[in-house]
């Protein structure tokens, strides 16, 4: 449905809508330029501004490949898959289950216990990260994979968005399949599941996110080339050759490429998710 | 109803464990820690570690400034997040893309903006000075100079979360019927007007939700200046998040960084009682 605008206000609309568009992309599509030329060529053409000093003269891709071939980006970039790919499933599990646990049982304590969960969520963890560090270490995990995963799969957050999504599944379904004589591993796998779905690709999009883009909290624990995750390798290399900007482009192109991939065409349970953490809350 | 459910008094218990008990060890634990971390030395109980930091100039310079860049940050982040959402609630062609397109930073990470943004703030070879020269205007020194560096700061982080905060508000809107705005027209009630005396109120709840969740964000903000002033030009942008970081594990100051982590709690939960207050107000000024 389209509104009814008079053509001054059109104008000025799309006016205000494009000069957003271009803060919006410029930095990003400036990016992809500079990591498609050489470094000479950047700086060459920096002062004075002009038609060369936004769009590249020789296009190359040597930039990226210089990423992998001498600053071996693809460990962190293995490291950090395989930590979405241990945290994703596990993180839902956890969080689904006692989520389940929450919205279809009455049991004694399941007021408190609901609101220490819902405290956790609101301590941000960037706030306990340091503290974190020392129980992390006392336990010996720093530098290791629990040390890096464990802490983030249990989240309030998720947790909560599990529970007011189950919340909405009628208790007759349930009841109906109990009477029938279906056990909880049963009811969960083909009741609760598939009448799931959306809510599930939203909280695994969610951890997806918040892992990828991970950072106080592997900076801490990730001391090691061995299970350091993407964004780590791509801020020591800002720290450690902050010379090389072709390069330094290229890597920041790279690892912000895969989350604008995921973000396109998930666009809608993004949303969900979000809006419904502020919302219905 | 639970009984009804199952004969099984603790299955509710057992699907709950494992979560619960990451979250209190991960989560609850730590903060308690933190809490008392800063009341004892050794194990005594002792206020040693809050004088000592309360008499320590570095910790006052890092208050400010944290206070400082949050006083124009908050404000500034949530009307451009407001001014964004009503934009691109507007019914006109294409406006999906749009939204869309407003969206992206948020899917990039705080690092990638961060790094992104560095060359472009560049004195000798940034693109921004490209323009400034266009219009005769001398190069700037952006991140190297005492004065701008936390303005810089303030641009990438707005850049990076102005789109995510605009969902929610976005979200908002849309849960409002567009028939009350046809009345307030009839009733010659102008733009402004409706958009504080109708719309505001009407999304009262979202935009709580944003305060909260974007000073919480904004008072905890570390990886800029983690990764390209180091607190610095001059302290200038030492704020004291990253001042806790450094204590904890440059300085091997434990105890400092918990008593800065607790004042920060505390700033946090300080600023959005004010915005709650803040809010609550306008909602008895319109009833």
């Amino acid at each position: 449905m389209l509104g009814n605008y008079k053509t001054w206000q059109k104008v000025i609309i799309y006016i205000v809508l494009v000069l957003m568009t271009i803060v919006t992309l410029f930095p990003l599509l400036w990016g992809v330029a500079c990591s498609l030329r050489t470094d000479q060529e950047i700086f060459k053409y920096a002062l004075p501004f002009s038609y060369h000093t936004l769009v590249p003269v020789d296009w190359t891709f040597q930039s990226y490949i210089d990423l992998f071939a001498r600053f071996h980006f693809e460990k962190p970039f293995l490291n950090t898959i395989i930590m979405i790919i241990i945290s994703v499933p596990l993180g839902c599990l956890v969080n689904s289950i006692a989520a389940f646990s929450f919205a279809t049982f009455n049991f004694r304590g399941k007021g408190i216990l609901f609101g220490l969960v819902l405290i956790s969520f609101m301590i941000p963890f960037d706030v306990i990260a340091m503290p974190l560090y020392n129980i992390v270490d006392g336990f010996n995990w720093v530098d290791t994979w629990p040390g890096l995963i464990a802490p983030t799969i249990a989240s309030g957050l998720v947790l909560f968005l599990f529970t007011q999504f189950f919340k909405d599944i009628p208790p007759s379904l349930i009841e109906a399949a109990r009477v029938d004589g279906a056990g909880w591993p049963t009811i969960f796998v083909k009741i609760i599941l598939p009448s799931s779905i959306p809510v599930f690709v939203t909280a695994g999009l969610m951890i997806f996110m918040d892992q990828w883009n991970a950072y106080l909290w592997p900076l801490l624990v990730a001391r090691s080339q061995d299970i350091r995750p993407l964004q780590i390798a791509l801020a020591s290399f800002k720290m450690e050759r902050s010379t090389l900007w072709s390069c330094m482009y290229a890597g920041a192109i790279f690892s912000a490429i895969i989350p604008l991939g995921m973000f396109l065409p998930f666009q809608r349970f993004f949303v969900q998710g979000i809006t419904s953490s502020g919302i219905k809350g | 109803m639970g009984n009804v459910f199952t004969k099984n008094k603790f299955l509710p218990y057992i699907l709950i464990v494992p979560a619960f008990v990451l979250i209190c060890v991960f989560k609850l634990y730590p903060i308690v820690t933190t809490l008392l971390e800063g009341f004892f030395v050794k194990g005594e109980f002792t206020l040693d570690t809050y004088n000592t930091v309360f008499q320590d100039p570095v910790f006052w310079n890092s208050l400010w400034i944290t206070i400082k860049i949050n006083i124009v940050m908050i404000p500034l982040q949530i009307v451009i997040s407001f001014i964004l959402a009503m934009m691109v609630n507007l019914t006109v062609r294409g406006i999906a893309i749009f939204r869309t397109i407003f969206y992206l930073p948020f899917t990039i990470s705080l690092t990638v903006a961060t790094i992104l943004w560095n060359m472009m703030f560049n004195a000798n070879n940034g693109i921004l000075n490209s323009f400034l020269s266009v219009f005769g205007i001398p190069a700037q020194k952006f991140l190297l100079s005492s004065s701008q560096a936390l303005w810089c700061i303030v641009i990438i982080a707005s850049w990076k979360g102005c789109g995510y905060w605009m969902m929610f508000i976005l979200a908002g809107l849309k849960n409002i019927d567009t028939s009350i705005y046809e009345s307030a027209k009839m009733d010659g009630a102008g733009f402004f007007t409706t958009v504080f005396k109708i719309t505001i109120p009407l999304i009262k709840r979202v935009l709580l939700f944003v305060c909260v969740a974007n000073t919480t964000a904004n008072v905890l903000l570390f990886v800029p200046m983690q990764l390209l002033t180091n607190g610095g030009p001059e302290g200038s942008t030492n704020v004291l998040m990253y001042e806790a970081y450094q204590s904890a594990f440059s300085y091997g100051n434990r105890s400092r960084s918990a008593v800065m982590v607790t004042v920060l709690l505390i700033l946090i939960i300080l600023i959005c009682l004010v915005q709650f207050k803040f809010l609550n107000e306008k909602e008895e000024g319109r009833a």
